[in-house]
């Protein structure tokens, strides 16, 4: 299946994005979820980020939160909600919400 | 005369839920309660930022336009321009590679003298220790 998470969490929900398989994944991070698309704890990236994934960042909650497109690792790419219901409709068939 | 302290501890990241935003708007509203107080009693607050709660300093933040919501910087500034103790926590900012230059630390632009501190988790331990009553959200 193509499958797109909507990642809205710092700490929580990484133990069910690890157990996923699908043969397209997408993470989306959303909310709270745009600090794995930016922060460095410790030096390190997100250990989401190591995933075989498509990553994107919703450009309206990460700039919220007073991070910039610069900010973003480069594995992300920054959507805002136009971009991301054009992402969903034509490159996954399902959507779940983290 | 007594004065009451109270400990703001923000460990919640922004946003997703009113627990930041509502320590900080309850520490700035403590300063209008002294209508209610015997002559001489004060209320003093102080905030700190540990944890994750440290993000919520992070500058240029933009809820007022994507979203239409007051910021939490917008927030943290007002608590500066109240002279409102505010500690950021060291250890925490380091884990997060973030700097002064990252984080609100003034309210000069609105006329605002007391800056932020950076300090260890030990002199945020102390604030703790030495307030009437400890509020972590």
């Amino acid at each position: 299946m193509k499958l797109a998470v909507l990642m809205s969490d710092y700490r929580n929900g990484i133990d069910m994005i690890d157990r996923l398989s699908a043969d397209s994944l997408g993470i989306v991070f959303v909310g709270n979820g745009v600090y794995h698309a930016a922060t460095k704890e410790g030096g390190k990236a997100s250990s989401l980020l190591d995933k075989k994934a498509n990553f994107y960042a919703l450009t309206e909650d990460f700039e919220t939160r007073g991070i910039t497109s610069a900010g973003l690792d480069s594995r992300v790419k920054a959507v805002t909600y136009g971009d991301l219901v054009d992402v969903i409709f034509n490159d996954y068939e399902k959507v779940i919400w983290l | 005369m007594a004065t009451t302290k109270l400990a703001f501890i923000v460990r919640s990241l922004p946003y997703k839920t009113e627990a930041s935003r509502l320590a900080l708007t309850h520490a700035i509203a403590s300063q209008t309660v002294e209508i209610y107080l015997k002559d001489g009693d004060l209320v003093e607050a102080s905030v700190s930022y540990v944890g994750d709660g440290v993000l919520n300093c992070m500058k240029g933040q933009q809820g007022m336009k994507h979203y239409g919501i007051t910021t939490i910087e917008g927030h943290a500034k007002n608590s500066l321009l109240l002279d409102m103790r505010v500690l950021i926590c060291k250890e925490d900012l380091d884990k997060f590679g973030l700097t002064e230059d990252n984080i609100l630390m003034d309210a000069e632009d609105i006329g605002g003298e007391t800056k932020a501190n950076i300090v260890a988790y030990s002199e945020i331990q102390k604030e703790m220790e030495t307030a009437s009553h400890i509020l972590v959200c």
